[in-house]
């Protein structure tokens, strides 16, 4: 498939798609031979920049940034957790001397000699920082998650230690935070109705693992509509999506064989990784230099210390990050995968449904063939609004995972309301139900998601990641604005989702934004006015360029971009 | 209305201090002890300064031989 793709690039259309910024010859990703013939077809000594110098691998521009850190804002950032450490170890002096009262976890008086059970600098961090502005998370929602919803008013009178509900409910919160993508979170329409049914037929509970005498008819039939929806040959669903990577992994992988990681990989990823017990190796971040030089080591070199070759080499990547908002560069890993024969182990949890113009993920929005891919993970907690994972790839694997696999073993089957959600819902962007319900979602989701970004970054905002991915982070950096914003947004009735360490970097802490189908244009300015205004007050508005940037260089050392000024 | 505005724009100056330093999250006892501690350093400088200035550049002056 990466053939055609190039070929598609030969015939010079591509090289007018002026988006990005590439100097050919600098790609140091997969010499194939057939790139050097293209850069003769590329203007490439003038500002006409396109895709076609990237090995004609990428069928549509790849257009993602990651502005760097003001210089300024770093240091008043650590300035700024510089005093709150300190003010920390004031409080935990305090707490110590029994000068304040103690709310958090302790040993018991009988336990005080032992070794110290709740001393981390983790815990450190929980007590001293995440504390003061916990009222940020764990919003209780008394209403469907969709487009808007609702959340109960608390109220902490001991600084988030305890809270209290003031009895109202705070209405209409535009919900710029649920991974809603296409819009199914909903109570009301077809989706509900069969769940509805399906309930009165089946009950709710299984009470017994796939294995046993869990398996139902629904099941199947859910199993076959996602292969049939992947266009792979076979498919099994799991009951909880971090449960299909954790306990998947393993049976995948074993003893004598490699596992290369993204670095920034999901913790359902690494957790799988590490129960397999493999060796994992880690490479940068969506850097196909990184990989191709692991992957060269590793077919040198072979085993530690027996020089023994690998059983297998198998690589996790994710579809989208979700912390970046960044998209895996699918065809030049699968271009790696082919030639080094590696396996490729996909987690769509996010880019399902998502992305590629007819939402199959982004296999689909590269143009690829899925049969590239060996393992094809994914959940259908995003976009499809229900719960639960599925693993799809050829009909051995799955048979073998069906016998080897915890989850199926162990794990009670997923809820038959929940699969018909599922049933219901990919049938509707497949189409097959006979309205076009789901074609229109997933070009409203794509619009609103160009719509949302530009506008962001127009306001002047530091934004990560690709301008296709429904994901937006927005940097936020300082300690305190990650609670300022928070409880900012929510009093103009916007709920946002903000993260702060141990999710990203120390210095990084951002707001993260999930676009959804469910938005209408008018929700969207009615937010993003919001946020432009809450940036003006929590001076917030950092980038240094006003001019959107665009840039396909593969990354050296960083993935920050280059001031080109 | 003058200081009105004077005023507003003083409490977003103060505000933004807050968010910077991080003060923002603390809670208003240790705000004060923070301020305090800012204020009194800040005294002493600028109380240093006013009486040790003249002294200084009447030395350095002395130094470059602009004056005896």
């Amino acid at each position: 498939m990466t053939e055609s793709a190039a070929n598609k690039a030969v015939n010079g259309e591509v090289c007018h798609r002026a988006t990005n910024g590439v100097k050919p010859g600098r790609n140091g990703f997969v010499k194939n031979h057939y790139h050097y013939k293209q850069q003769k077809n590329c203007y490439a000594e003038e500002k006409v920049y396109h895709t076609a110098c990237n090995g004609g691998v990428y069928s549509r521009p790849f257009i993602e940034s990651f502005e760097e850190t003001p210089m300024f804002v770093a240091v008043l950032t650590y300035m700024g957790y510089g005093i709150l450490t300190i003010f920390g170890y004031l409080r935990d002096f305090l707490r110590d001397w029994k000068i304040e009262k103690c709310h958090i976890a302790r040993e018991r008086e009988q336990q005080k000699d032992f070794v110290p059970l709740y001393q981390d600098f983790e815990n450190f961090y929980t007590r001293n920082l995440y504390m003061r502005i916990r009222d940020n998370w764990n919003r209780p929602i008394c209403s469907v998650p969709g487009a808007k919803m609702d959340l109960v008013e608390r109220i902490s009178y001991d600084y988030n230690w305890t809270f209290d509900y003031t009895g109202r409910v705070v209405k209409d919160v535009i919900n710029m935070g649920s991974y809603n993508y296409l819009g199914f979170a909903e109570n009301t329409g077809p989706c509900a109705n069969a769940a509805a049914q399906v309930t009165m037929n089946y009950g709710v509970g299984i009470g017994s693992t796939r294995q046993e005498i869990g398996n139902l008819d629904k099941h199947e039939e859910l199993e076959k509509l996602v292969a049939a929806f992947l266009g792979v040959e076979s498919a099994m669903a799991f009951g909880m999506g971090f449960a299909t990577n954790s306990m998947n992994i393993p049976a995948l992988a074993g003893k004598g064989c490699l596992i290369l990681s993204d670095e920034l990989n999901h913790a359902s990823l690494v957790l799988g990784a590490r129960l397999s017990g493999s060796t994992i190796r880690v490479f940068k971040h969506n850097n196909m230099q990184s990989l191709e030089k692991l992957l060269r080591d590793a077919i040198v070199n072979g085993q530690p210390r027996t020089h023994r070759p690998w059983k297998k080499i198998l690589i996790l990547v994710e579809g989208i990050y979700s912390m970046e908002g960044s998209i895996v560069r699918l065809p030049e890993v699968i271009a790696l995968k082919k030639k080094y024969k590696a396996y490729l182990y996909l987690d769509e949890a996010h880019s399902i449904g998502a992305l590629g113009p007819s939402g199959r993920g982004v296999v689909d929005y590269f143009g690829l063939d899925p049969r590239d891919v060996d393992v094809m993970m994914g959940t259908f907690t995003k976009s499809f609004g229900a719960a639960g994972g599925y693993i799809g790839g050829k009909k051995e694997l799955i048979d073998y995972l069906r016998t080897h696999s915890h989850s199926a073993v162990y794990a009670t089957s997923m809820s038959p309301p929940v699969v018909e959600q599922i049933i219901t819902s990919m049938k509707c962007i497949m189409g097959e139900d006979g309205t076009t319900m789901g074609r229109e979602r997933v070009q409203q989701l794509a619009e609103n998601t160009v719509y949302f970004r530009r506008r962001l970054q127009e306001m002047g905002f530091i934004i990560y990641g690709n301008s296709d991915s429904p994901v937006v982070p927005m940097m936020l950096y300082m300690p305190a604005k990650i609670g300022a914003f928070g409880r900012e947004m929510l009093k103009r009735n916007i709920g946002v989702v903000v993260v702060g360490f141990p999710a990203t970097p120390i210095i990084e802490s951002r707001a993260r934004f999930c676009v959804s189908a469910a938005h209408t244009k008018e929700m969207l300015d009615t937010a993003l006015s919001m946020i432009s205004e809450v940036g003006d007050l929590l001076q917030l508005k950092y980038s240094r360029h006003r001019i959107l940037p665009s840039l396909d260089r593969p990354f050296d050392e960083t993935t920050y971009e280059e001031n080109e000024d | 209305m003058a200081f009105g505005d004077a005023w507003k724009q003083i409490s977003w100056f103060y505000y933004q201090y807050l968010l910077v330093t991080a003060l923002y999250m603390l809670e208003p006892w240790e705000r004060t002890v923070f301020n305090s501690l800012l204020i009194s350093v800040a005294g002493m400088a600028v109380y240093t300064g006013y009486v040790f200035m003249p002294q200084h550049i009447m030395a350095i002056l002395h130094y470059f031989e602009v004056v005896q």
